[in-house]
């Protein structure tokens, strides 16, 4: 059954570029929404480093609140069951979509529409914020690289706002 | 734009990013079944609402989605200070 559903996305799967600036469909992953009191029992859980500082990232795991982690991992990575820790694992693959954004231009267009001071934004760092009206987690993998997190559902409105502002 | 200081992320971020929530430090009734309609609407509906210093939840709804506490002038508009959700009142 499920070989006869094809994909769709919210958004044009052909890159958009524009001068100095290109945003694309990152391709699809496993996304895993991690709650717990303690990062100590993801560890556990996980077997790898997870960050604590707020805004840190290590190994595709964000830290985006004092007991909340985003981890992102590629397409079909599974976790192992968390029987017995305090933790949730919710899987949230679908619920949003990752925009790639990336050039010379790339920091300034998306301070068009979100707050965050992007000269002040390191590398590594990933966050929960909003773009406009919409809610957003932004990612900073190199000085010239952002990934953008967003709902599914915002995703059109979204790629619509970021490439009009990238062609004036 | 105006910036809040979130105490859980420990930076400095515009206003957009958060939520105000109401007055701060409102216990809940200890035994709800004794109290009055007086009682209740006290708890429920009055409210300090001061001319200056006022002591009011926030929410980091497009952050870390935390609840803190703030007190903030409601004549200028400033924030004084911000301290984590638990902390005594400042």
């Amino acid at each position: 059954m499920s070989d006869l559903l094809t994909r769709a996305e919210p958004v044009p799967t052909a890159p958009f570029a524009a001068d100095g600036v290109t945003i694309s469909l990152a391709p699809p992953m496993a996304r895993y929404s991690l709650r717990a009191r303690q990062g100590q029992a993801l560890e556990t859980l996980l077997g790898v480093k997870v960050p604590k500082k707020i805004g840190a990232t290590e190994g595709g795991i964000a830290c985006l609140g004092p007991d909340e982690w985003l981890m992102r991992a590629p397409a079909g990575t599974s976790i192992p069951m968390a029987a017995g820790l305090a933790i949730a694992v919710t899987d949230v693959s679908e619920r949003s979509i990752c925009l790639c954004v990336e050039g010379p231009r790339a920091a300034q267009l998306i301070m068009s529409g979100c707050p965050q001071d992007l000269e002040l934004f390191p590398v590594g760092k990933a966050t929960r914020t909003i773009f406009e009206t919409v809610e957003i987690i932004l990612i900073r993998n190199s000085n010239d690289q952002f990934h953008i997190e967003v709902w599914r559902s915002f995703s059109s409105w979204l790629w619509t706002a970021l490439t009009t502002t990238a062609s004036h | 734009m105006i910036l809040i200081h979130c105490p859980y992320c420990d930076e400095k971020r515009a206003e957009i990013e958060f939520a105000y929530a109401g007055e701060a430090h409102i216990s809940r009734p200890v035994d709800p079944s004794t109290y009055g309609d007086e009682e209740w609407e006290r708890y429920l509906f009055i409210r300090a609402n001061p001319k200056g210093r006022h002591h009011e939840r926030w929410r980091h709804i497009h952050g870390c989605g935390r609840f803190f506490n703030a007190v903030r002038d409601t004549v200028t508009d400033k924030f004084e200070t911000t301290y984590k959700a638990g902390e005594p009142r400042k």
